[in-house]
C-alpha cells in the first residue's frame, strides 16, 4: 500500500486526539484506534516505515507507531 | 415459511384519522353500544364497529372536510342531519345511520354527482374498485332525473404528462381529497381547486400540466382519489389486481411498507401500507412508481464468466459460474495468501444476505476482509454514537418527531433523500414546531410552502465541527445546559474535560465565525431556541458524516444532545437519516471488518467463541481491510480477489480513477447485481441478482425498524441472492445448508443479543420490530437510552476542530459539495431504468451567479470541473441555492463522473470519504473530459462484449 497514505491517516487520527490530557494518552488513543480498525498488513507496513527512520509522522502518531512496533495493542 | 398472499381488496378506510385520548366515550350507533377515544368522529366510531356510513370526501388519511354530504346521520336531540365526519362523539349520544330520510338525501346527492359523470363504468380503469361506484350502489341510485344533456365536464381533456398516472378531469367530483392529500399528507401544496361553483376544478400549480407543475409525483393524490380521475397508468393498462402481499420498499432508509398489488406474478401497482409503521400509508415517487427496473430489459438473468476484463463473456450455468469463481479465489489465496481476497456487502440487500456474505468471508475466505457501502456513508455514525452513547444507531422512532418542539436539521436534505419522513417532519412543523437548518446549501426545508426555518445557518463546507463546538460553547457559557441530566446520566470526569475544552475561547461563536461564515449572533440565537425547547431533536444526514471529521461531528451532535438533556424520551434524540434502505441493517449484521454482528469487536475472545461454536471455524482476531484499504492494497498488488454483492463501487466511491485502477488490478472480481453496472464492467464473474420483489428477508431502516421483504415473484435468474452466496460458500469448502432466509434470521437471533427476540413469525404478527428486541423488550424498542445509556453513563468526547486538507487555493478556488435528488436513487442503476428520467436525465452543476459571471458561464453551458483527483464536464445551472464559492452536483449518472473529481480524503476514524468537500476549479469548456471520453469507449466495449455473449447464447438455443 502507499505508505504516504498510511502516514496521513495516522497523523489524522493523532490530531483528533490532540486534546487528550497528555501526549501519552493521545498516543495511546491513537495506537488503540489503529489496533482496533487497521488490518495487520497496514500496521506492519507503517511499522516498517517507522523503523526506516525518516517519516512524516507527527509527534503523537510517531509515539503511537513506536508502541505498535513494541508489540502494544489495545491499551485503552 | 411462505409468502403470505391475501386476496385483493381495498384497504379499510375508517373515514377520519385515529384520535388518541386518555378518556373514552360510549355512544349508541344503530342500537349498538360503541366505545371510542374522546374526540373520535361519529363516522370513524361507526366504521370501527363495522357500520359503514356512505362517504366520498372523507378518508382516514385526511382531516375531516364535510363537503360531500353523503355521511349525514341523525343524532337524537340534535337538529338537522349533521355530517358524521365532522361531528365528534359525545357520551350517551344516540346515532342513526340508516333511515328513509337519510336514504332520500344521500340518493339525491349521488344523483347530482352522477349527472355530471361519464357512464362508462364497464370500461373504466377503476371498475370494481371505485368509491363513487360503490356509493351509487350503497344508496340505491337507479336513475338520474336531471338527464345528461345540460352543462357538464364530460369532454374535459386528460392530462397524460405524468409518466405514472393519468389525470382525467371528466371523472372528477371535486371532493378535494387530492388537494388535501397534497397538503396534509405530502406537504407540497402543488394542487388547488381553481374556480368557483360549476367551474371548480383541480389544478396543478398555476394551471400547469402535472409534469410541469410543482407536483413531486408522490402519488398521494392518486391514492386519495375516490374515482378514476387520478389513476395509476399500470392499473389502466393491466386492470385490477387479484391479490396483494405486504413488503418493504427497496429504496431509501425510511423503509416504507407497501402492498405489492399483483396479478399472478405481475406487479400491478405499489400502494403504501396504511398500517406501515414507518410511513403510515404514504410514499414517494420512487417507492410507489419506480419499480419498472425490476423487469427492465437490461436485467441479466444468466450467470457469466470470462478470463479477463477486456475479454468476451460466456453465459454459463449457476454451477459453472460458482465453480469458476471458487476455483479462482482458491488459486489467489494459494498464490498470494489467505488475506488476498474479500467481500463487500450491500445496503440494498437484505439483512439475511449481508449476514451471509460476512459469514462467507469470515469462514470460507478465512479472513475479516469484509466491508459494506456504509463505509462511504454512515460509518462515522456507527463510531460516533457507539463511543458516546454505546450503540451504533439512532435513538428514536420516526413518530417521535411529532412530539418535537424544535427540530434541528444538519447536513440532511429529507425532501430529496428521505421524502416520506420529510412529509412527517413538515406536518409537525405546520403544527407549530420550530426549525433550525444547518447546511451549506439552501435546501427546500429552509423555505417552501408553509415551511420556513427560523434559523438557517448556511455554513461553509468542511466547518461542521467548528459550528457544533460554537453551539456547545454557547450552551455552556450562557448556562443553558441541563445540569440534572448531565449529573444523573453522564460520566463526570469526561464531562468536566469536555466542558473545559468547549469553554475555551477558541470554540466561541465569535472565534469560529471566520471558519464557518455564520455570524456569532445567529449561532447564539439558534442555540437559545434549541436549548430552551421542552423537546429538541436533531436530525442529520451525510452532510455530517461524509467529512474528514465526520465522526467528530457525530460525537459533537451527541455531546450537544446530552448537554441539553435531549435524549431518552419521545420528541428528542439524535437521529441519523440513513441513505439506502438497509444501511442500518448491513451495519448491524457484522459487515464491518472489525465487528461481528451486533457491533461486537472481533478482538473480543468471548464474542469470537460464540460465533466459532456456531460456525464451527476458528476466527481471526484482527480486523480486515476496509473498502478504501482494499483498493489501496489492490493497487499495490496485495489484494487480488473481491466478491461484491449489490454495490457499484466504480460509480459510488470517490476518486473514480483510483477505484478503476484498483478494480483493474484484481485477478478475480465477482459481481452479483441486477445489471451490468459500472463495477461489473471490471468483473470476471457475473452472478445475476434478484430484485426485492424476488426474495424473502428483512430490511432495517433508519429508526432500527426491521421490516419484512416478501417474495411476490420467482427470481428471474432462478436463485435468490442468499442462495448464490450459499453456493459460493459450499464451493469454497465451507458448508452452508439454509433452506429459507428465516433460518438465517434465527441464527442471527441466536448470536446477537439485540436481535434475540426477532423471528419471521413475530415480524408477520407485529408487522415490524425496532431492535433491541429481546427478553427485556419483547416487542422492540422505539426509544433508546430511556433510563440509562446502553454504555451506562453517557460519554462526552472532546471534539477539536481540525480543518480539512481540502482547502481552496488559487488553482482550485471553489468548494464542491455533492448530494442527491428526489427522483433518482444513489448510483441510479435502478431509477435510471424507470420513467424517473423524466425529472432528472443528467447530473448538473449548480453554481452561484457571481462565480458563473466571473467565469463567463451561462445557464446550460458545459463546465469543466477539475480537482487534484480528476476532471469531468457538467452542464451549468446558475442558482443562488448555493453560496458564492461553493458548487454542487449529484452522482446519479455514471457519465457525469462526479466521483472522478472527489478525492481520497476521508474521515479520520472510519475512512468514510469526504464527498462533501473537494477543492475545485470550474471553467467553460467545449468538449468532455479525457475521463469521460475514455468512459464512453470502455462502456461501448463492455456492452459489445455483453451482447456478443447474449447473441451467441441465443444462437446455441436456436
Amino acid at each position: 500500500m502507499d505508505v504516504s497514505k498510511l502516514v496521513r491517516m495516522a497523523n489524522q487520527i493523532a490530531v483528533n486526539f490532540q486534546y487528550d490530557p497528555s501526549k501519552k494518552q493521545a498516543a495511546d488513543a491513537t495506537l488503540d484506534h489503529m489496533s482496533r480498525f487497521w488490518s495487520p498488513p497496514m500496521r506492519e507496513q507503517i511499522i516498517v516505515h517507522f523503523r526506516e527512520g525518516e517519516t512524516e509522522l507527527n509527534e503523537i502518531a510517531s509515539l503511537a507507531v513506536r508502541g505498535l512496533a513494541e508489540g502494544k495493542r489495545h491499551v485503552i | 415459511m411462505s409468502t403470505v398472499y391475501k386476496y385483493y381488496r381495498r384497504a379499510t378506510d375508517f373515514g377520519t384519522p385515529e384520535i388518541t385520548s386518555d378518556k373514552n366515550v360510549t355512544l349508541t350507533i344503530d342500537g349498538k353500544q360503541v366505545t371510542v377515544p374522546d374526540g373520535t368522529t361519529v363516522l370513524r366510531a361507526a366504521a370501527l364497529d363495522g357500520i359503514n356510513i356512505p362517504k366520498l370526501c372523507a378518508s382516514d388519511m385526511l382531516e375531516p372536510f364535510g363537503s360531500c354530504r353523503l355521511c349525514l346521520v341523525e343524532i337524537q336531540n340534535k337538529k338537522g342531519l349533521p355530517a358524521s365526519c365532522t361531528t365528534a362523539v359525545a357520551e350517551g349520544m344516540t346515532v342513526t345511520t340508516q333511515s328513509p330520510r337519510l336514504a332520500d338525501v344521500r340518493r339525491n346527492v349521488m344523483e347530482l354527482y352522477i349527472s355530471d359523470h361519464p357512464l362508462d363504468c364497464l370500461t373504466c380503469p377503476t371498475n370494481g374498485d371505485c368509491e363513487l361506484q360503490d356509493m351509487a350502489g350503497a344508496v340505491g341510485l337507479r336513475n338520474v332525473r336531471y338527464g345528461y344533456e345540460g352543462s357538464n365536464h364530460l369532454d374535459t381533456e386528460k392530462d397524460n404528462s405524468n409518466p405514472y398516472f393519468t389525470f382525467d378531469p371528466s371523472k372528477c367530483i371535486v371532493c378535494s381529497r387530492c388537494v388535501r392529500a397534497c397538503e396534509e399528507v405530502q406537504g407540497t401544496f402543488a394542487l388547488t381547486i381553481d374556480g368557483r361553483g360549476f367551474e371548480s376544478k383541480v389544478a396543478a400549480s398555476q394551471n400547469q400540466s402535472f409534469l410541469d407543475s410543482e407536483c413531486v409525483s408522490c402519488g398521494a393524490c392518486v391514492q386519495a382519489c375516490p374515482t378514476a380521475t387520478l389513476t395509476e397508468n399500470t392499473l389502466i393498462e393491466k386492470g385490477q389486481p387479484e391479490h396483494h402481499v405486504i413488503t418493504t420498499c427497496a429504496y431509501c432508509g425510511v423503509g416504507c411498507s407497501f402492498r405489492a398489488e399483483m396479478k399472478g406474478e405481475e406487479l400491478t401497482r405499489m400502494v403504501p401500507n396504511k398500517d406501515g409503521h414507518a410511513n403510515h400509508g404514504h410514499s414517494c415517487v420512487k417507492g410507489r412508481f419506480a419499480f419498472g427496473y425490476a423487469t427492465h430489459k437490461d436485467r441479466i438473468t444468466t450467470p457469466m464468466v470470462r478470463e479477463s476484463i477486456r475479454g468476451p463473456w460466456r453465459e454459463v450455468s449457476w454451477d459453472e459460474a460458482i465453480g469458476f469463481a471458487a476455483e479462482k479465489l482458491k488459486k489467489i489465496q494459494k498464490k498470494y495468501g489467505q488475506g488476498a481476497i474479500g467481500g463487500i456487502t450491500s445496503s440494498r440487500c437484505t439483512n439475511e444476505e449481508t449476514y451471509l456474505v460476512q459469514k462467507l468471508v469470515r469462514t470460507a475466505f478465512g479472513n475479516n476482509n469484509v466491508d459494506t457501502c456504509a463505509r462511504v456513508c454512515h460509518s462515522p455514525t456507527g463510531y460516533g454514537l457507539k463511543s458516546t452513547m454505546g450503540e451504533s444507531a439512532g435513538t428514536q422512532a420516526f413518530d417521535s418527531v411529532m412530539k418535537a418542539d424544535v427540530i434541528m436539521l444538519i447536513g440532511a436534505n429529507p425532501t430529496e433523500a428521505h421524502p416520506v419522513f420529510a412529509s412527517q417532519m413538515k406536518r409537525r412543523l405546520r403544527e407549530g414546531a420550530r426549525l433550525i437548518v444547518i447546511d451549506p446549501r439552501a435546501i427546500d426545508m429552509v423555505r417552501s410552502p408553509h415551511i420556513e426555518a427560523e434559523y438557517f445557518l448556511g455554513l461553509l463546507p468542511g466547518t461542521n465541527v467548528a459550528l457544533i463546538n460554537a453551539m456547545a460553547h454557547t450552551v455552556l457559557s450562557e448556562g443553558l445546559e441541563d445540569e440534572a441530566f448531565i449529573r444523573a446520566r453522564c460520566e463526570e470526569v469526561a464531562y468536566k474535560n469536555w466542558r473545559k475544552f468547549i469553554l475555551d475561547d477558541e470554540n466561541s461563536p465569535e472565534s469560529m465565525e471566520s471558519h464557518t461564515g455564520v455570524t456569532a449572533e445567529k449561532v447564539r440565537q439558534a442555540v437559545r431556541l434549541f436549548a430552551a425547547a421542552p423537546n429538541a431533536a436533531i436530525y442529520y444526514g451525510l452532510g455530517v458524516s461524509e467529512h474528514s471529521q465526520g465522526s467528530t461531528m457525530v460525537m459533537g451532535i451527541a455531546n450537544l444532545a446530552m448537554a441539553t438533556g435531549n435524549l431518552g424520551r419521545e420528541g428528542v434524540g439524535v437521529n441519523p437519516l440513513r441513505g439506502q434502505n438497509n444501511v442500518q441493517g448491513s451495519c448491524d449484521m457484522g459487515s464491518f471488518p472489525h465487528e461481528l454482528p451486533g457491533y461486537r469487536h472481533i478482538s473480543d475472545p468471548s464474542v469470537r467463541k460464540l460465533f466459532e461454536d456456531e460456525w464451527n471455524v476458528e476466527l481471526l482476531s484482527e480486523p480486515g481491510y476496509r473498502i478504501p484499504n482494499m483498493f489501496d492494497a489492490a493497487v499495490s498488488g496485495q489484494f487480488k480477489g473481491l466478491y461484491v454483492q449489490g454495490e457499484d463501487v466504480a460509480q459510488s466511491d470517490p476518486d473514480t480513477q483510483h477505484v478503476e485502477k484498483a478494480l483493474s488490478s484484481l485477478e478475480c472480481m465477482i459481481v452479483q447485481d441486477l445489471f451490468l453496472n459500472e463495477t461489473a464492467k471490471f468483473a470476471h464473474v457475473f452472478l445475476p441478482g434478484s430484485s426485492f420483489l424476488e426474495k424473502n428477508g428483512t430490511f432495517t431502516n433508519a429508526e432500527r425498524r426491521i421490516s419484512p421483504v416478501r417474495k411476490v415473484m420467482e427470481p428471474m435468474a432462478g436463485l435468490e441472492d442468499w442462495e448464490a452466496t450459499q453456493a459460493l460458500s459450499n464451493a469454497m469448502g465451507y458448508p452452508m445448508n439454509y433452506s429459507h432466509p428465516s433460518e438465517i434470521m434465527d441464527e442471527i437471533a441466536r448470536l446477537t443479543p439485540t436481535f434475540s427476540g426477532v423471528s419471521f413469525k413475530k415480524l408477520d404478527r407485529l408487522g415490524s420490530i425496532q431492535w433491541p428486541c429481546n427478553e427485556q423488550a419483547v416487542e422492540g424498542t422505539p426509544t433508546m437510552h430511556v433510563d440509562e445509556f446502553v454504555r451506562g453513563k453517557g460519554l462526552f468526547r472532546v471534539t477539536p476542530f481540525v480543518a480539512t486538507d481540502e482547502r481552496t487555493t488559487s488553482k482550485y478556488p471553489l468548494l464542491l459539495t455533492t448530494g442527491r435528488i428526489l427522483s433518482q436513487y444513489n448510483v441510479g442503476a435502478q431509477t435510471r431504468r424507470t420513467e424517473n428520467l423524466k425529472w432528472h436525465d443528467e447530473d448538473v452543476l449548480e453554481i452561484h451567479p457571481h462565480d458563473a459571471e466571473q467565469r463567463g458561464i451561462e445557464a446550460g453551458d458545459w463546465v469543466g470541473l477539475k480537482s487534484r483527483a480528476g476532471e469531468t464536464v457538467l452542464r451549468a445551472v446558475i442558482t443562488e441555492r448555493v453560496q458564492p464559492g461553493v458548487v454542487y452536483t449529484t452522482f446519479h449518472h455514471p457519465f457525469s463522473g462526479a466521483n472522478v473529481v472527489t478525492t481520497d480524503n476521508s474521515d479520520w476514524a472510519t475512512n468514510c470519504p469526504e464527498y462533501k468537500v473537494t477543492a475545485v476549479q470550474a471553467q467553460k469548456v467545449t468538449r468532455f473530459s479525457d475521463w469521460q471520453e475514455h468512459f464512453e469507449k470502455f462502456e461501448k466495449e463492455q456492452i459489445d462484449l455483453l451482447q456478443q455473449a447474449q447473441n451467441s447464447s441465443e444462437k446455441v438455443v436456436s
